[in-house]
């Protein structure tokens, strides 16, 4: 079947099979090897990519589904040759080690950025909670996400295409339940940073 | 193997025609976060694949004269945080919250989750608290409404047959007067299968401090989440104090350790279960503290 | 902190190619294409123990598009050990073989198809029809080894036993105190987030090369080569880019069967694991059992020391009875003991191989000995940390097991100085939490060593160094990145040997044709040995610039130094010529080059050492374990990156975490995973992870470059331990069977353990 979608920007129009997975069409019919399968099933987010600025586990989206959609790809985060901030906070806070889960960690952080210029410590963590780490701990990669929202704060550059943000929420409970991820009372999840429902806590 | 053949919707006719090729080979695409995983894993390819993602009917969140409609299309990132979901279904709203990861979240859709019946399903505890019906379209055009009860037939299993669809959920709007929350333990705080959830929703009269109505329905234990009505007794027509907490606790566990009985899981299961039933009272924020450790 | 005067050691460094990390530049294994390449799927046998009675491929093989189907029917039956690095090397048993005609695990290999897209070959996979006569299931080593067992091998399923003793008992007071205690370590995954795969081409001129994210070149040569009868100039093992190993990439596990699938086809034939197969199928961190007895003084002074413990080798044997023996090599590097007697044995099971892991053995002993120290601790009623400060060795002691001296080893100070930044002793004063939630803290030392250098091994490291016409410089050595910035760390020691810019230093890794020998990553030995390899070698290239300057300048050598990008006059006539024109000048006028190569040998083997402290908060109700607090102290002599060497402490604790709380491979009671890989494995993420302080102590004290010691394995070595500690400490509980998951929890406290 034809598909036509936008890939970093460019409009390509393909014959896919009906069931090919979008991993499948944009390492090896499109030549973008950047996103990775870790394990095939949605679980280490190695494969995220951004459809229309919202993080996806490309090994799991039927190809056809993106028709007329906008893609990301971690190759498509620089622009111009000019590194995204996101990607040189990675590179300067020793975010990369092997490199394996970096372009789907990148991808959930760019996503996580779009929606949510300055995210809290708690909104990052669980912004990437389906992105595994067998390298750094995570701890590296949340200082560089932190970093990068600050750094956007202050730059006031334009990071990324014309986005959906989420929708304004009404109401105390609904903006904690849409900025954390999380609702406010969840076995096992309660922390020090936690919002609890009504608390805005950056 | 075959090639398989996609056919996307776009509108209720287009989709009635999709669902009349139907074969018991063929399946329904929603998020696909289901049916990529089986396809990959069990080798299976279908004949057919329906792809829902092009049905904009059918992703909706409306509210019309006190009754809440959810399109199946609807996924979790958009109940998370949707206004009326918040307010008028929040158990339903925090359960969105509670799959997966959010690369799972942004795709996955309720429909597919219930049509996928797992046990552990998130939404399904949620929706029934709410007392959800579920709307079904077939391709002979015809239109069904079921309590959500009525479809879930076993683990992994529903009521539908070949070349039917749900298209959405529908259910009373909670009112102010109605505290309704989610609960879920999982093997790690997140992206976790549940291995216990519940789903709370009680009418609260605050001046009197009393628990009027409770719908409680329990997931991850048996072959399907199901209320309890021994756990709702527990709570409705009752205060909103710590006896009834201990009251709900101790049912809560029954409950469980009913449901399970010799799987290897239950000593686990009937121990958190306090645990579970203590996180959705505070969920409920009755203003009444509890002390666990009286509770037995 | 960084020793003074050091311009580039020990500050912060990106690794050199994050660049092409973050774009999706960097091409690994997986991403590699070669003309006319085919794709191999492996078939693993769905049962645990089977003889394998029939194979029909007739429906694969009618697939278009599939080339050829493998199994032992149609592949040589040599056995081989995939652990294997040198000829002839010890404790090596050869019972591994390309394709099974016994299946002896599920996930043991029993077929391939190779084809001409991954696709049909996954597809084809499905269609092979297998018979299997099943055979009983051992699925534990004490199943095993009861009398009357089958045996799994046809030497029995005893693969190993060893008995060492040092120092002799002594006379104990009536008033000494002895615990034992029972500690149990599960089947692991290592979990690197890329998948196990190989790429191997066999060409005309008879020549294979095999493209492999392995820890060893020279080993898969040797494996490979000798298994096929091929010279060892025949085969090439280049390393590729690797995203993760912790020593699951270490052993051969698709070398060989991808060499062969090369060979018989002819054609390059790219072989690649899913997550399932690569948990089941590759290799596991063997699941130990060690049974601990103290004896201490009653002041709190260890007396006698005695280990029992049993490893399950899994099906073959591959690393497992070196890595057994390891595991008795730790104790008399961490503590002063008079007695230290421990017995070990290694069972063959029908279960997932075992092989080596991060720690090779050192973080599951410390997990039982520590956890047993703190046990001591309670009877006593003394203060763990006091504990330990009786028993901890000192710097310069000597190895009583070995005879080799610890070097300066800074455990102690690792303790005193992490106890104070943690706040140890007013958080073990002060209960917190409440009814539902107990907070508790706990710690554990560790100690590895830096090398393989021992009494009958040597450990060396030959680099090569060339300066080039602009001064800039190439390295030629044997160097298998792992992920960890093992190139950046080595650049940044030549940058700082020949003052110059580290952009200006290039760095090769391993390929088996071309760089000089080194035996690999493995043994904590590439920031000690190799690293002390590259800093000699850039001395070396040094002394050689000074030897060309003296002829080109036509002055004594002795009155010229290398400095700061310049040969130059110490004494006599002021003159300098940049290293480039130096090197231009040789090259026109001399016929010489600035090339050098240097061997270096290891004369020492120091400790290294770890402490660590945990905070946690344990759900009583769910079970749930959180760690909210989290501080890592390393005697890391000197910090090459530090920004590296933080990043290998932080990620070593969310595996060691792991390991305490929720990952382990378990087995039905026919040896079967579970379905799924990361669904049903669990590792630590974002959430659950705490913030990990880290403190370094650096002395310098050791032969390493810059007195830098090794850092990643030690970096998990006590992190369960601490972890557990943390937990019995605030339950009141002596949980020593890990991971210690939310059920043991629950069921420990519903039987009233604990206060």
């Amino acid at each position: 079947m034809r598909l036509s979608f936008e890939v970093n920007g460019v409009r390509r129009e393909l014959d896919v099979d009906p069931a090919a997975r979008l991993i499948d069409v944009l390492r090896d019919e499109l030549g973008l090897t950047g996103t990775k399968e870790g394990c095939g099933e949605g679980e280490c987010g190695a494969c995220t990519v951004l459809i229309d600025d919202r993080a996806v586990d490309s090994c799991l989206v039927i190809a056809a589904q993106v028709r007329d959609k906008r893609v990301l790809t971690v190759e498509g985060l620089a622009r111009d040759g000019e590194l995204d901030v996101l990607q040189q906070q990675f590179i300067d806070h020793g975010a990369v080690q092997c490199g394996f889960c970096t372009p789907g960690m990148l991808m959930s952080a760019k996503a996580l950025l779009l929606a949510h210029p300055q995210p809290s410590e708690r909104q990052i963590r669980v912004a990437l909670a389906g992105n595994l780490c067998r390298c750094t701990g995570y701890g590296a990669i949340i200082a560089a996400v932190t970093a990068a929202g600050r750094a956007l704060a202050a730059g006031g550059e334009a990071w990324g295409p014309e986005s959906a943000a989420e929708p304004a929420a009404d109401g105390e409970a609904s903006r904690a339940l849409n900025e954390a991820g999380v609702p406010p009372v969840f076995g096992g999840l309660l922390s020090a940073d936690t919002p609890a429902a009504g608390d805005d806590s950056r | 193997m075959s090639a398989t053949r996609l056919l996307t919707p776009r509108d209720r006719s287009e989709l009635t025609a999709a669902l009349g090729e139907m074969t018991r080979d063929s399946r329904l695409l929603a998020g696909g976060t289901d049916l990529v995983r089986a396809t990959t894993q069990q080798r299976h390819r279908p004949d057919l694949i329906v792809d829902l993602s092009a049905m904009a009917e059918l992703d909706h969140v409306t509210l019309d004269d006190g009754l809440l409609r959810v399109g199946a299309m609807a996924t979790f990132t958009r109940l998370q945080a949707d206004p009326l979901v918040v307010r008028h279904a929040r158990c339903l709203a925090l359960a969105a919250a509670a799959v997966g990861s959010l690369q799972i979240r942004n795709v996955a859709t309720v429909g597919g989750n219930v049509a996928n019946a797992s046990p552990c399903g998130d939404s399904i505890p949620a929706l029934l608290a709410l007392g959800a019906e579920v709307e079904i379209w077939d391709g002979a055009g015809r239109t069904r409404r079921e309590p959500l009860e009525a479809v879930l037939a076993g683990a992994g299993k529903t009521t539908l047959s070949c070349g039917e669809a749900i298209v959405g959920f529908s259910f009373a709007a909670l009112d102010d007067g109605v505290r309704a929350t989610f609960a879920k333990i999982g093997s790690r705080s997140t992206l976790s299968v549940a291995r216990l959830s519940v789903a709370v929703v009680v009418g609260y009269q605050a001046a009197e401090g009393r628990l009027t109505t409770a719908r409680v329905a329990l997931g991850a234990v048996g072959e399907t989440a199901f209320r309890d009505a021994q756990v709702e007794a527990s709570l409705a027509g009752h205060r909103a104090d710590s006896d009834t907490a201990f009251a709900f606790m101790e049912q809560c566990a029954a409950a469980v350790c009913r449901s399970i009985p010799g799987r290897h899981s239950l000593d686990y299961k009937c121990g958190a279960a306090v645990g579970l039933a203590d996180d959705a009272w505070r969920g409920l924020d009755l203003s009444s503290p509890v002390e666990l450790s009286t509770v037995s | 902190m960084t020793q003074s005067g050091l311009r580039v050691v020990g500050r912060d460094h990106p690794i050199a190619d994050a660049a092409l990390k973050v774009t999706g530049g960097l091409v690994y294994g997986i991403d590699m294409d070669l003309p006319r390449m085919l794709h191999a799927r492996l078939l693993l046998s769905p049962v645990a123990h089977a003889h394998i009675v029939g194979i029909d491929a007739s429906k694969a093989l009618a697939l278009p598009g599939v080339i050829a189907v493998f199994s032992h029917l149609n592949a040589p039956a040599a056995p081989y050990s995939r652990y294997r690095i040198l000829p002839g090397q010890a404790l090596c048993p050869e019972d591994e073989t390309l394709f099974t005609a016994t299946a002896r695990f599920v996930g043991d290999r029993v077929a391939a198809v190779v084809a001409t897209d991954a696709q049909t070959a996954a597809d084809a996979v499905a269609l092979v029809d297998v018979d299997y006569e099943e055979l009983p299931e051992l699925l534990t080593p004490e199943a095993a080894l009861r009398e009357g067992a089958s045996p799994i091998h046809p030497a029995g399923n005893l693969l190993h036993e060893f008995d060492q003793t040092v120092g002799e008992p002594i006379a104990r007071r009536a008033d000494a105190v002895t615990v034992t205690i029972t500690v149990a370590t599960p089947r692991l995954h290592h979990a690197a987030i890329e998948p196990h795969l190989c790429l191997a081409d066999y060409d005309e001129s008879g020549k294979l090369t095999i493209w492999s994210p392995t820890q060893s070149v020279f080993g898969a040569r040797t494996v490979v080569a000798d298994l096929f009868g091929l010279s060892y100039n025949r085969v090439r093992v280049i390393k590729v880019p690797m995203g993760g190993s912790f020593g699951g990439k270490q052993e051969f596990i698709l070398e060989p069967v991808t060499a062969f699938m090369a060979m018989a086809t002819k054609r390059p034939v790219k072989l690649v694991l899913d997550r399932a197969q690569c948990i089941a199928g590759t290799m596991v961190r063997p699941a130990t059992v060690s049974r601990v007895s103290l004896g201490v003084s009653r002041d709190g002074r260890l007396e006698d020391v005695d280990v029992d413990t049993v490893l399950d080798a899994g099906a073959y044997a591959t690393s497992s009875p070196d890595y057994a023996g390891m595991m008795a090599h730790k104790l008399t590097r961490l503590y002063r003991v008079p007695h230290y007697h421990h017995h070990g044995r290694v069972a063959y099971t029908t279960t997932p191989v075992g092989g080596g892991c991060r720690g090779y053995g050192a973080p599951e002993f410390v997990t039982a000995l520590e956890i047993a120290f703190d046990q001591v601790a309670r009877e006593l009623g003394i203060d763990p940390i006091d504990l330990r400060l009786q028993n901890l060795v000192q710097p310069h002691d000597i190895d009583a097991l070995s005879g080799m001296s610890l070097g300066d080893a800074r455990v102690r100070e690792c303790l005193e100085r992490g106890a104070e930044a943690f706040g140890w002793r007013e958080r073990l004063r002060t209960p917190r939490g409440d009814e539902r939630r107990r907070i508790g803290v706990g710690m554990a030392c560790g100690a590895h060593k830096n090398g393989i250098l021992s009494t009958d091994f040597p450990d060396f490291s030959t680099m090569a160094m060339k300066m080039n016409e602009d001064g800039s410089v190439a390295l030629s050595a044997s160097l298998h990145e792992v992920g960890c910035g093992t190139r950046t760390a080595m650049a940044l020691i030549i940058a700082e040997e020949l003052e110059m810019s580290p952009d200006l230093v290039s760095i090769t890794e391993a390929d088996s044709d071309t760089t000089p020998y080194d035996f690999g990553c493995f043994g904590s030995r590439v920031t000690y040995v190799c690293g002390a390899a590259a800093r000699g070698t850039a001395a070396a290239l040094k002394a050689r610039l000074v030897e060309l300057a003296a002829l080109v300048m036509q002055r004594p050598a002795h009155e010229l130094r290398a400095h700061d990008g310049r040969v130059e006059a110490v004494v006599g006539p002021a003159e300098y010529l940049p290293y480039g024109a130096v090197v231009m000048a040789a090259k026109t006028r001399l016929s010489e080059d600035a090339f050098v190569h240097y061997t270096h040998r290891a004369t020492s083997n120091p400790g290294a050492y770890s402490v660590q402290f945990a905070e946690v908060s344990v759900d009583c109700a769910t079970g749930l374990t959180t760690v909210t607090d989290f501080l890592a102290v390393g005697d890391v002599g000197q910090a090459i990156n530090r920004l590296m060497v933080e990043g290998q402490f932080v990620g070593a604790v969310q595996m060691g975490i792991g390991s305490a709380l929720c990952e382990e491979v378990r087995l039905d009671d026919r040896g079967r995973p579970p379905a799924g890989g990361f669904k049903t494995y669990h590792i630590v993420n974002a959430p659950d992870m705490p913030k990990v302080r880290v403190l370094l102590v650096e002395h310098e004290g050791d032969e390493g470059p810059y007195g830098a010691k090794s850092v990643g394995e030690i970096a998990v070595v006590p992190t369960a331990a601490a972890v557990v500690n943390a937990i019995n400490q605030a339950l009141g509980t002596s949980l020593a069977d890990l991971p210690v998951t939310p059920e043991k929890i629950v069921a420990a406290l519903a039987q009233g353990q604990g206060d």
